[in-house]
């Protein structure tokens, strides 16, 4: 299986750090991920240990698998779509094209930032059984601990809601 | 020299006045005119990133046929927004049998602030920018008779709200005026974004995504998810 790990535009070093380290691959080889890749953004990671193919850093795990880090892409729905598990920062944007493709989601907030609303929606999120809401330290853990199945299917984008609301505002008859 | 003092705060006393009149009411007054029958031009703007994500979901659900014409407002230099803009109007614009098609137009104002930009220089860029928005707003529609829009959708962040602005000062001097729609992103869990705040008393209907925002301010409302 395959682990997809974001941090969309941003900077999240730590995560980035964290997804790539020894406790963290082994935990998602254990898990059954065996090819784990990495969209690191801004962040720093040493790429001392991998292979630069263009635009892209790669390194065979002991024992099977495969990591693949590269900075970003036009877009990452492929990527969302080809994952079986999908680890990322709090960012809304992320999170619900992730959710709507009804993909295992493992959110960790990046707790340097400022306002820290990230927080308060994965907390949100996971109080509703939609995401995991893990820590930097703890993500080995939240890995292990996590049985997809049993996370809360995110509601489909319904359009209806917005266009009722709109219509009836502007006056035109809306179906009762 | 006497009559300095009081006449600007005569001057002052009348301009609260006219703010005051043409502040949203507090409970909405019912609709009793019979429902719309023509179009409705619709602005929205697209603040970049996760904005841009949620206001064209927004945009999504729409009748296009109903909200005619459509005006996107951008910030100067965010191609991506435009290009996904152009992308929504390609998706929505039926495949087959019709040929009328519908129009829309892109709009680019300056940053009210560039992300890093000093503190210092930030009343100088807010002006540029409120200036680009009043001639969008108000100035182009004098000039070629065509009302900017009959609603816009806001969702942040601050270049939006000099748009909100340029918008008073057309209801400030009795101009046609968009009614004003703000929807608080899905980030926004327990507590308004500074956009948010800001625009709050100003706004004819102000919406969230996330019913604990919506608990106790009556401004607020929650109508479940949005995007």
């Amino acid at each position: 299986m395959r682990a997809f790990v974001t941090v969309g535009s941003t900077r999240f070093d730590d995560l980035v750090q964290r997804a790539l380290s020894d406790a963290v691959l082994d935990t998602l080889r254990t898990r059954g991920y065996s090819t784990v890749v990495v969209q690191c953004g801004n962040s720093d990671f040493d790429a001392g240990i991998y292979t630069q193919h263009g635009e892209s850093w790669t390194r065979e795990l002991e024992g099977g698998g495969a990591v693949e880090v590269w900075r970003f892409k036009a877009s990452l729905d492929e990527e969302y779509k080809q994952a079986d598990l999908v680890i990322s920062h709090a960012g809304s944007g992320t999170i619900l094209d992730v959710l709507r493709l009804q993909k295992p989601l493992i959110v960790v907030p990046n707790s340097t930032l400022l306002d820290d609303h990230q927080q308060e929606l994965a907390t949100a999120l996971a109080g509703l059984g939609h995401v995991r809401a893990a820590t930097v330290p703890n993500l080995p853990q939240t890995i292990t601990a996590l049985d997809p199945s049993t996370l809360v299917p995110f509601p489909k984008f319904d359009g209806s809601r917005f266009r009722e609301i709109l219509d009836e505002e502007m006056g035109f008859a809306v179906p009762t | 020299m006497s009559y300095g003092l009081p006449l600007a705060l005569l001057l002052a006393a009348a301009a609260l006045a006219r703010l005051y009149a043409v502040l949203p009411r507090a409970t909405p007054r019912r609709r009793t005119a019979p429902p719309r029958t023509g179009t409705c031009a619709l602005a929205v703007f697209l603040g970049s990133g996760g904005h841009t994500s949620e206001a064209l979901a927004l945009l999504a659900g729409l009748d296009f046929a109903r909200y005619t014409p459509r005006t996107y407002v951008l910030s100067s230099g965010d191609a991506l927004s435009a290009k996904k803009a152009i992308a929504l109007e390609a998706a929505k614009a039926s495949p087959a049998g019709s040929s009328r098609k519908s129009p829309y137009a892109l709009v680019t104002i300056p940053r009210a602030r560039r992300v890093h930009q000093p503190l210092l220089t930030t009343p100088f860029s807010s002006a540029v920018s409120l200036a680009a928005c009043a001639y969008h707003v108000a100035l182009a529609p004098l000039l070629t008779g065509r009302p900017f829009a009959d609603v816009l959708l806001v969702n942040g962040p601050g270049t939006c709200v000099m748009l909100c602005l340029a918008v008073y000062l057309n209801r400030f001097l009795g101009l046609p005026s968009p009614k004003l729609i703000y929807v608080e992103s899905f980030a926004r869990v327990k507590r308004l974004s500074l956009s948010g705040k800001i625009l709050k008393p100003f706004v004819d209907r102000f919406l969230v995504q996330w019913p604990d925002l919506a608990q106790g301010d009556s401004r607020l409302q929650y109508k479940g998810c949005l995007v």
